[in-house]
């Protein structure tokens, strides 16, 4: 991310940030805050107190300290933690021993979050996240918990002024009203959204059940299955339940996380909604997608079925799901081919670009199975490259975006006469692989593509 | 944009048909020195390695002492013929927009990246390169997957390189 010029950031540079006034998080946070590891107290508890009924008291004491102690630090955490919105900047200040003064330049914002756990929506509230490019989760901003319509005001405050941060005339307009007004100014204004994708609810669970980690879920309830069925002893099951567990831990993360997945064109943004317990809505700002990437693993392709992935420069902050930084965003986790084309339509453009031109013959030999699905293509804005057997992985990515082009060149490829041209986007670790070209081929892409995504970047600015 | 002049290779703005030439680019080496310090870095793992194994073969006989230690002695010294070719790869461009690091033997990588998409620049130097008076810079943009660096820069060199990549990719900065 480059950090714009100074004279370009503060969006108002005749308020001092003084005399914006800070703010305060909702009083209960603390409580939501807690409350993954207060309910794993609970159930703690409860356990507990079946297995040794006799002798309560001690222990009985002992969690209800710990979980004063947790709320009572909660609190404090409360107590000193306040926000502010001034000059283009949200300042988050936190911290009782070892203060902590966060600043996020909201030009530079990637998509903004909100996020309700389960008890955050019996309690009415939400947590908003910013997302700033970077990657590492921590130094994204978070903001939890506020009241939900609050945050919702909150959010598209942000959006509009973090569009105004970056030049749009238009918008700067909205930006004027200061956060606090906003707030108070009654109902929402709700911007106009469109429709574009709905996920069918009876479709995900097969899908997910017919994915990868729906396949290891069953391999080891069916290894538990027969273990007991051959023993004839549900004790024996013991060593296995760590993976039974994590197994279903897992689809349940990838039901929750994908269940009612919806995606809407908003004026500030696209916006993804999904959740079953937990629920998320973000929204990326516009020009902040940097590659799309449609999926279509083994056995949904016979289906007919597919996925549909997005990156975006900034990591989801979810502590409880470290792989999710590797991972791209499901904007369609699973879809028809129709559903995924018409978004694609909406994301890249509305004739995507197909990856139609073929690797020469010499690639048969380094990848006699995947040879039929290795393609590219490009125009002045895009490039899409295909790859893989199992799962098919057709990868969008803008010009534009282009952080770096690689071009690698094996021992195997070079005795065929072939080499891999890789295209860099911020974030994590994705490129669109434009792989197995005839020399010539690669060469002449390696020299063509820094103009083009220099001519694209120019026209994009 | 700088000053283009003193650019070797001027760079067709021309998009697609233009064929890259690699006579074309004039690649700058790494200084030479680099293949010491890579020679020093293989001596520092390999005759400790023989002497170690020297003495755990003496255990049983001298013969496999000998046999142990020659033999470890005979990898570094292959290893040695790799390095010289590795070290050799190694090299850099610096072109009006981009700049182009190659390396690899066996593998061999060429990347380019526009000064425009650098977020940060390092120059490090370890011990041993220290001693030899040379620094490994490296260049990062947003993209982890494609982080670039140039080992074995004469440290003025490195300095310089730094500087001006700097100064480029403040001109160029493009936003994500």
């Amino acid at each position: 991310m480059t950090a714009p010029l100074p004279d370009e950031l503060p969006l108002r540079a005749t308020s001092a940030a003084s005399d914006q006034p800070w703010h305060r998080l909702h009083p209960l946070s603390p409580l939501v805050r807690a409350g993954r590891q207060l309910m794993s107290l609970v159930v703690l508890l409860a356990g507990l107190l079946v297995a040794n009924h006799h002798r309560v008291g001690g222990d009985l004491v002992t969690d209800l300290v710990i979980i004063a102690i947790a709320l009572a630090g909660g609190f404090v955490s409360w107590l000193v933690t306040r926000w502010q919105i001034a000059d283009g900047v949200l300042r988050v200040d936190t911290g009782l021993i070892r203060r902590d003064s966060r600043r996020f330049p909201l030009s530079q914002i990637q998509a903004v979050d909100v996020v309700q756990t389960g008890l955050a929506r019996v309690l009415g509230l939400a947590e908003l996240r910013l997302r700033m490019a970077g990657g590492d989760a921590a130094r994204g901003g978070r903001l939890a918990c506020l009241r939900r319509s609050d945050a919702e005001k909150l959010r598209r405050d942000l959006l509009a002024l973090s569009v105004a941060g970056t030049a749009a005339p238009a918008v700067a307009a909205v930006a004027a009203v200061p956060a606090r007004e906003a707030r108070r100014a009654g109902p929402a204004v709700v911007l106009p959204e469109r429709l574009l994708f709905r996920v069918n609810a009876a479709r995900l669970p097969v899908a997910i059940l017919l994915s990868r980690t729906g396949a290891v879920a069953v391999a080891v309830a069916a290894a538990a299955g027969l273990t007991i069925a051959v023993s004839g002893r549900t004790s024996t099951i013991a060593p296995f339940l760590p993976f039974v567990l994590g197994a279903i831990v897992n689809v349940w993360r990838q039901l929750n996380g994908q269940y009612g997945t919806t995606v809407a064109a908003a004026p500030d943004g696209l916006r993804l909604r999904s959740g079953l317990i937990q629920t998320t809505a973000e929204t990326i700002r516009p020009g902040r997608i940097q590659a799309v990437r449609l999926a279509e693993p083994l056995i949904w392709r016979a289906l007919g079925w597919c996925r549909l992935e997005v990156d975006v420069a900034g990591a989801r902050q979810r502590r409880e799901d470290q792989g999710e930084g590797q991972r791209l965003r499901a904007v369609i986790p699973v879809g028809s081919r129709a559903e995924a084309s018409q978004l694609l339509g909406e994301l890249v453009g509305s004739q995507p670009l197909l990856p139609r031109l073929a690797p020469p013959f010499a690639t048969r030999w380094k990848a006699p199975l995947t040879y039929h699905f290795l393609g590219w293509n490009r125009d002045d804005r895009y490039v899409v490259a295909s790859r893989g057997r199992v799962c098919r992985q057709t990868t969008w990515v803008p010009l534009d975006k282009v952080q770096s082009i690689r071009w690698v060149q094996g021992p195997l490829q070079r005795r065929l006469g072939l080499a891999t041209v890789h295209l860099d986007v911020a974030g994590k670790r994705v490129s669109a692989k434009i792989e197995d070209r005839s020399d010539a081929e690669a060469r002449e892409i390696l020299a063509a593509l820094p103009d083009l995504a220099r001519a694209a970047r120019s026209a994009a600015a | 944009m700088s000053d283009p002049g003193d650019h070797p290779v001027p760079l067709s703005t021309e998009p697609a048909d233009a064929r890259p030439d690699d006579a074309m680019i004039s690649w700058r080496l790494p200084s030479p020195l680099l293949l010491r310090v890579r020679r020093i870095e293989v001596a520092v793992v390999t005759v400790p390695l023989a002497i170690a194994g020297g003495v755990a073969g003496a255990v049983v006989s001298t013969a496999l002492a000998a046999g142990i230690a020659v033999a470890v002695v005979v990898a570094g010294a292959l290893g040695e013929r790799f390095l010289a070719r590795r070290v050799a790869a190694w090299g850099y461009a610096e072109r009006q927009d981009d700049l182009m690091v190659r390396r690899g033997v066996l593998i061999r990588h060429q990347s380019v990246i526009p000064y425009g998409r650098m977020q940060f620049i390092d120059v490090t130097a370890g011990p041993l390169e220290r001693s030899q008076g040379l620094a490994t810079l490296r260049m990062h943009t947003a993209a982890a997957a494609s982080d670039a660096r140039i080992p074995g820069l004469e440290q003025g060199v490195a300095a310089a390189l730094r500087d001006q990549l700097t100064a480029l990719g403040e001109a160029q900065a493009a936003g994500l």
